[in-house]
């Protein structure tokens, strides 16, 4: 059968114009990358906490690595996750720690499973300073001495900020409570405030025994004469102690290093059973709309992983008392994945 | 002085810069001076901590006076501290006033400001022990004392009150904040609303929404041909501001001033708070307060001491505790961090040259403030004569932006702008108050979050009264507020009787007469 030439036209325009249509989509799945204006949203409304400086430490050197426009907005968890949820193209990308998946694990509204729900990007920094301090004169001379208290039956009041972060810690010292002296771990109270001021207040005010703080926030308090109201001591940091090794030696403010390391494990430790010890480093890190394209996924990737071989950042991060702990987004995604159902075991325990 | 030698020109110029477009900020309904602090906060990197300090300070001072302007001539308030600068700045500019008004409120804002400033200098290590003798129960009591204001503040006061309530039930609506220590459930709405409404309406456009959308929606109202021959052409002919408005007001802006200090270093209780009980104060303890509310200077001279007084409070417990005293504090401690130094309790001890930096230009931008604002208020007061028709437009334009830009780009807060402006046009038409509504509403949900963590702190009612003695001269203060609100409803009301007798009699007088020359 012979056919027209009209139609072998017509097929050979459609045929074209598929090729190019093809070629043009594979050409963009291979070419997607960060452009225009991108924002990065935390996932804390505070632009004097760990989360706003980490990322501004890492959003600028990645927006003058790759030439992009890239601004933190310091947005919230809730506002975060859903700007977050609107925006597939790669305008939006998050950075945020492991409150993210602690806030599930703890059943807080607002906070789904981030591991189905969102693509996870690579870490960035730890904050080793997650803390918990006693006041000066405080019968309690470290935390070993808590948890005989509380065993022995005396009520031992923890401020914290429930739900997250702050809570981790005390779940955990709950747990080793009901490993060493089972049926005693409801002598450990959880008094749930909000903010670092209102956990300082409790225990000016003398409502709380404990409080979590940071090294950052309450150092200075630790130094107070003992006759001030205010004085504090740290009685236990939960990072790791290779993480508080990479620390700068001079420490922060007037605590060195050396210092710190008397309230990590071995010197402190928070028993998980069978032999293991709880740590907490508080890490962070970036996430992503599920739908964005790998293209950026990877671009950002090779970005920090070029930025981190200078060297540069990780001057600027452990000047801010952060260390450095890059991984890239697939190793980063088993990493906290392992870590959070260690956690859930803790949280599962205590429940 | 040694400090004075790191300083150079640009530190000075960048004092007086950071004031002008904090001061425009202020200005613009829905720009804050906390927006104009984070928008140039990643500047403090390029421009090292002296000099970021001097941009960052003079849009906080710039910011929060510049709120002043669309309280005073449209009555909008620029910030939610200028909240009580409406009740008599509006109804001043509605009589042709509006520039005198807002020579008071500058000269009452930089007054507020150095006096906070002189206090910090002087005592903040002091004041910052004092501080925290405030705890939730205390903290939850001065809230409760400005509440108190709703009571004398209205024209009825159970209208007044049920408004308050109506307000304090709006900003429950939303999650109980686990960053305030609560369990993260939302209330108070129904499932669908959560994607908006998890975090409550936005305090802002609720603001805006109620005060100008509603004023505008009001104006329009009217029409535009009585507006063109009307109110406009007042401006400055009749009123002119002169010295002696401020004769006898010198324990007004006095104590005004030192409740705004007082307010600011207590973190948590907020700004609005401030001008509030200021407001209060003035309206029970002054000889004659009947004139407030209606166009009085002494309420500008309590709100604008106080909100500007504020700024030298809240860096009170930023630099002797190392924790913000209001919302622009706080984004003004990443200034800190950015640059490594920590704030805490030694900070001053340990930074002697930025703690002397950081006053030399705070008080700088108060009288940088007070130049610009002076000088330029004739012109700026002229805002009033263009014709509403064309105004009004631009207005809500700005509104709009305003509220969309106040979370970084939320819609909802769009919406909330809008249904509030509906809202506060048709309370206005069914007879209740705006003011006791909004300040149920911003005052609301701290009262509740401090009256919850009392209870969970202490677990008995009784701690409200057997706290410490603070919590009993609040009591105190509390009851005289509401005894002196009794006492002036029951004054008014007697008043209203005597003049509406007096116009009787004599009305009865000439109708009687009409009827007896008809019959006759």
């Amino acid at each position: 059968m012979l056919l027209s030439r009209k139609t072998l036209m017509n097929v050979s325009v459609a045929a074209a114009m598929m090729g190019a249509t093809l070629g043009s989509s594979v050409a963009m799945a291979q070419d997607a990358q960060l452009r225009g204006n991108v924002r990065v949203v935390i996932g804390s409304t505070s632009t004097g906490g760990d989360t706003y400086q980490n990322a501004s430490i890492v959003v600028d050197r990645l927006a003058e690595h790759l030439g992009v426009n890239m601004k933190v907005d310091a947005v919230g968890a809730s506002s975060a996750f859903r700007t977050l949820d609107r925006d597939s193209r790669g305008n939006t990308l998050m950075i945020f720690h492991d409150q993210s998946y602690l806030g599930h694990l703890y059943g807080v509204q607002g906070y789904d499973d981030i591991f189905e729900k969102y693509t996870i990007g690579p870490t960035i920094a730890i904050n080793p300073g997650n803390a918990y301090l006693v006041p000066m004169d405080s019968p309690y001379q470290s935390l070993d001495d808590i948890i005989e208290a509380v065993g022995s039956g005396e009520t031992v009041r923890v401020a914290i900020q429930p739900g997250g972060v702050s809570e981790i810690g005390f779940s955990a010292l709950k747990n080793a409570i009901a490993i060493e002296h089972p049926g005693q771990e409801d002598n450990l109270v959880a008094v749930n405030t909000g903010s670092q001021s209102d956990k300082n207040q409790q225990l000016f005010d003398g409502q709380a025994d404990v409080i979590n703080g940071s090294v950052q926030a309450n150092e200075q308090y630790t130094r107070l004469p003992e006759s001030d109201q205010k004085a504090m001591r740290f009685v236990w940091l939960t990072a790791r102690q290779d993480t508080i090794e990479q620390a700068p030696e001079e420490g922060l403010g007037q605590t060195t290093r050396d210092q710190l390391l008397e309230y990590v494990e071995p010197n402190v430790t928070v028993t998980m059973g069978d032999d293991e010890n709880f740590t907490f480093d508080k890490e962070f890190f970036f996430l992503y709309n599920k739908e964005m394209d790998q293209g950026i996924v990877d671009q950002i990737d090779e970005a920090l992983e070029a930025i981190y071989a200078e060297g540069d950042i990780q001057e600027a991060q452990l000047s801010a008392f952060f260390i450095p702990d890059f991984k890239p987004s697939q190793e980063a995604s088993d990493y906290l994945q392992e870590k959070m159902s260690r956690y859930q075991e803790i949280i599962d325990n205590i429940n | 002085m040694e400090f004075l030698s790191v300083l150079d020109v640009s530190f000075f110029l960048l004092v007086g810069f950071g004031t002008l477009v904090g001061i425009i900020f202020g200005a613009i309904p829905g720009m804050t001076a906390t927006m104009a602090v984070a928008v140039c906060l990643p500047l403090t990197y390029a421009l090292g901590l002296n000099n970021g300090l001097a941009l960052l300070l003079g849009l906080y001072v710039g910011g929060i006076s510049g709120g002043m302007v669309p309280a005073v001539l449209l009555n909008i308030p620029g910030t939610p501290s200028s909240i009580t600068t409406t009740f008599d700045g509006y109804p001043m500019a509605r009589r042709g006033e509006g520039e005198k008004a807002l020579r008071i409120c500058v000269i009452a804002s930089v007054i507020g400001g150095l006096i906070s400033a002189a206090v910090l200098f002087l005592f903040a290590p002091l004041l910052a022990d004092f501080s925290i003798k405030f705890s939730y129960v205390e903290k939850f009591l001065i809230i409760l004392l400005a509440l108190s204001v709703i009571a004398s503040l209205s024209n009825s006061m159970l209208i007044g009150i049920f408004s308050g309530v109506i307000g304090i039930w709006l900003s429950l609506i939303g999650d109980y904040s686990i960053s305030d220590g609560g369990n993260g459930h939302t209330r108070l709405m129904f499932d669908f609303m959560e994607p908006y409404l998890f975090e409550g309406f936005s305090l802002l456009p609720v603001l805006i929404g109620i005060f100008g959308i509603s004023t505008i929606l009001l104006e329009a109202e009217k029409g535009v041909k009585r507006d063109v021959a009307g109110e406009r052409v007042k401006i400055g002919a009749s009123g002119r501001f002169s010295l002696s408005t401020f004769k006898g007001s010198l324990t007004n802006l006095t104590r005004s001033s030192f409740i705004g200090t007082f307010v600011g270093m207590l973190p948590g209780v907020g700004g609005s708070a401030a001008s509030v009980l200021a407001y209060t104060q003035e309206k029970n303890l002054a000889k004659d307060s009947s004139q407030m509310g209606k166009g009085a200077p002494q309420g500008l001279i309590a709100s604008e001491s106080a909100n500007n007084a504020l700024t030298g409070g809240a860096l009170i417990p930023l630099l002797s505790l190392g924790i913000p005293g209001d919302a622009t504090t706080a984004v003004l401690i990443g200034a800190f961090t950015l640059q490594g130094i920590q704030v805490g309790p030694l900070f001053i001890p340990e930074n002697h040259e930025t703690w002397y930096i950081m006053m030399t230009a705070l008080v700088l931008a108060n009288f940088v403030m007070f130049v610009l604002m002076f000088f330029a208020i004739k012109h700026i007061a002229k805002v009033v004569m263009v014709p509403k028709h064309i105004l009004y437009p631009l207005i809500v334009m700005m509104c709009v932006v305003g509220a969309y830009a106040i979370n970084y780009g939320i819609m909802f807060d769009v919406w909330t702008l809008l249904i509030f402006g509906v809202l506060g046009y048709l309370i206005q038409k069914i007879g209740l108050e705006v003011a006791p509504l909004i300040i149920g509403f911003i005052l609301g949900s701290q009262a509740e979050v401090y009256f919850v963590k009392s209870l969970e702190s202490f677990g008995t009612y009784s701690i409200f009264f057997t706290k410490s003695p603070i919590a009993l001269v609040l009591w105190a203060l509390i009851a005289a507020s509401v005894l002196f609100a009794i006492a002036m409803g029951f004054k008014s009301r007697a008043r209203q009787k005597m003049e509406l007798s007096q116009m009787h009699t004599p009305s009865n007088t000439t109708a009687g007469k009409r009827h007896d020359s008809t019959n006759g």
